[in-house]
């Protein structure tokens, strides 16, 4: 049954309308198919509605097709606020500053790898760190790790981890300006400085995939993407400087939104105005964040085309890099006027009309869970006006960790992903119940909302051949 | 009396924790956070460690108390099998026992990234009640 909260505005979108007694500033605006209204839990709502309460929101409080409850905002949580009158919430952005996606494109076919996928995952899984408490191969000095948080992958490509052509087809180059070491903690220094080129755990992975569909060929041609050829999908974040640049930051704010006498409906939506002391001091912290998720993925990549060049003799280019949760200052056209805005994306992903990378319309990385397809999507001028730039992220769990892992076993993931063939290799056997498909919607639901509500086009669908769980 | 117990909570981990008293409410919440990260039985009562914490509210303690555990763990690889807790006011003295983290004997089980403020509360009835969600 539909919650009543919901009003059904055409196909793919329910609206939360704006309801004053709630102190919501903008309805709530959700994009679902029937199909994935079952899904949608009575706290997400809840949580949509608590967003649209927020100072300077404006349009609405959006959530995206593969919305679930968070903490703060949703996952899928997407919401402007103006860059004079508005706020930044750290949650929403999220622990994870900078958590995102980045494929990797090389010059192989399925044919030359299938035989050798056990052996390639092997070595994969030796080069690059993952798992619980995993650190990285490296040891920074504090020096080094300070320019990753200045520069993010130019850090990375300038100290041999890459190429300058790689930053070209990174959101934001890779970088994001403004970040201030001194605004961040020696706690978090601490706790990113051992973890700096390591994948982490939980959801994060690195996938071979194989492009298995082009759904539009012009753009696959430019992205380097054509059927059969072999790929290589990352998906991590800022590891825990990250985590705790946004802890650090939620206390400074839970105590100054106080002072900035802002109602909270939920402690962990704690905010500041845009232009108070805290405002600036915690974005530019939140970018040193961002860069050192960038310089992570780019040092990861590096020893990823390491291993293909010694096991295939053959290079692997960067396709492109995406973040899915961040804030950032863009300008939008809103009302038919063009606002300097604070986006904040939290489990959604930027998906721009146009970007340099390519000159055509943004790379848009959307991964799958385990076992099942990833896409390639590139951004629409609906998006721009729809979405403030935005689409979905990922497939969206449907099932706790706990549920997953009571329902299903490591033999049982593991037997389904052999009869797809499908190689999986993690440290950590007894979380991978957690990251089953059947823990997810379905992906390719999910994409046939943002494709139907013209937020985001499909390129090109990989299907994965084998999987390193972090 | 049931220590602790986990919820079903579909992005995150979360957990109500309980106590005859404050005190006895935070040192479950302390074993509560250590079992999501590794299992308690394997960690020897080997070296000790005391915490202090000063906050503003119970609520805040309680965050900064968790907060400081995740910080230790993670940072000074050291696990906690068993603790004291003494609160005053907002402020906690804990005498802890546990020991260092060797991947080679002790089994980690989840990376906490963070503890949260979402549906933080501490309550009383006829005893402590705290819920806490932990991003994972």
């Amino acid at each position: 049954m539909t919650d009543e909260r919901l009003v059904r505005r055409s196909e793919y979108i329910w609206d939360v309308p704006r309801d004053e007694a709630l102190g919501m500033r903008v309805p709530g605006r959700i994009f679902l198919s029937e199909t994935l209204i079952k899904y949608l839990e009575p706290g997400a709502i809840q949580q949509v509605t608590n967003v649209a309460t927020l100072p300077g929101i404006l349009g609405w409080s959006l959530a995206m097709p593969d919305v679930h409850t968070g903490y703060g905002f949703p996952i899928g949580g997407v919401a402007a606020f103006d860059a004079t009158d508005g706020v930044l919430s750290p949650g929403g952005v999220g622990f994870d500053i900078n958590c995102g996606t980045r494929l990797l494109a090389t010059t192989l076919h399925k044919q030359e790898v299938e035989d050798k996928i056990q052996a390639l995952i092997a070595k994969l899984f030796q080069a690059v760190p993952s798992g619980l408490g995993s650190k990285g191969r490296l040891r920074f000095s504090e020096k080094e790790l300070n320019q990753a948080f200045l520069s993010g992958a130019k850090w990375a490509v300038n100290q041999g981890y890459g190429n300058t052509s790689d930053l070209k087809h990174c959101e934001s180059n890779g970088c994001l300006s403004g970040a201030d070491v001194s605004l961040v903690s020696p706690l978090a220094k601490k706790r990113g400085m051992p973890q700096l080129g390591s994948l982490g755990s939980g959801n994060h992975f690195l996938e071979i995939q194989c492009v298995d569909q082009v759904f539009e060929r012009k753009a696959a041609s430019l992205f380097g993407l054509k059927e059969g050829q072999v790929c290589i999908m990352l998906h991590s974040g800022s590891r825990g400087a990250g985590h705790q640049i946004c802890t650090d930051y939620l206390k400074t704010f839970l105590k100054a939104s106080h002072q900035y006498a802002i109602t909270l409906p939920d402690r962990q939506l704690a905010c500041v105005p845009t232009d108070s002391r805290e405002g600036r001091d915690y974005f530019s912290a939140m970018a040193a964040a961002a860069n050192y998720a960038w310089a992570n993925r780019q040092i990861m990549s590096f020893w990823v085309r390491d291993v293909i060049e010694q096991e295939f003799n053959t290079t692997a280019t960067l396709v492109y890099d995406v973040a899915h949760n961040i804030a950032k200052l863009e300008r939008h056209q809103i009302d038919g006027e063009h606002r300097e805005v604070y986006v904040h994306r939290k489990g959604a992903t930027r998906a721009f009309d146009k970007d340099e990378s390519y000159g055509i319309a943004q790379p848009v990385l959307i991964p799958g869970s385990m076992g099942t397809a990833s896409y390639v999507l590139c951004g629409t001028k609906k998006a721009m006006t729809m979405t403030f730039g935005s689409t979905c992220h990922g497939a969206g769990r449907v099932l706790s960790r706990k549920s997953a892992r009571s329902r299903l076993t490591w033999k049982d993931v593991t037997t389904s992903l052999q009869q797809k063939h499908i190689t999986i290799k993690t440290e950590d056997r007894a979380a991978v119940p957690e990251e089953a498909p059947e823990a997810y919607k379905p992906i390719d639901e999910v994409i046939n909302v943002v494709s139907k509500l013209g937020i985001s086009r499909a390129v090109a669908r990989l299907t994965p051949m084998g999987v390193i769980k972090g | 009396m049931q220590r602790y117990e986990f919820l079903d909570d579909v992005a995150d981990v979360a957990f109500r924790a309980y106590g005859r008293d404050i005190n006895e409410l935070f040192e479950n919440a302390a074993e509560a956070l250590e079992s999501i990260m590794i299992s308690p039985e394997d960690v020897a009562l080997k070296e000790a460690l005391t915490i202090e914490i000063t906050s503003d509210t119970c609520e805040d303690l309680l965050y900064d108390w968790l907060s400081e555990l995740l910080v230790t763990f993670e940072i000074n690889s050291f696990a906690i099998r068993q603790c004291r807790v003494t609160i005053k006011g907002f402020s906690l003295t804990a005498e802890c026992l546990g020991d260092r983290i060797d991947q080679s004997k002790h089994r980690l089980k989840e990376e906490v990234k963070a503890i949260t403020y979402h549906n933080l509360e501490v309550t009383k009835n006829d005893r402590y009640h705290a819920q806490v969600t932990v991003d994972v």
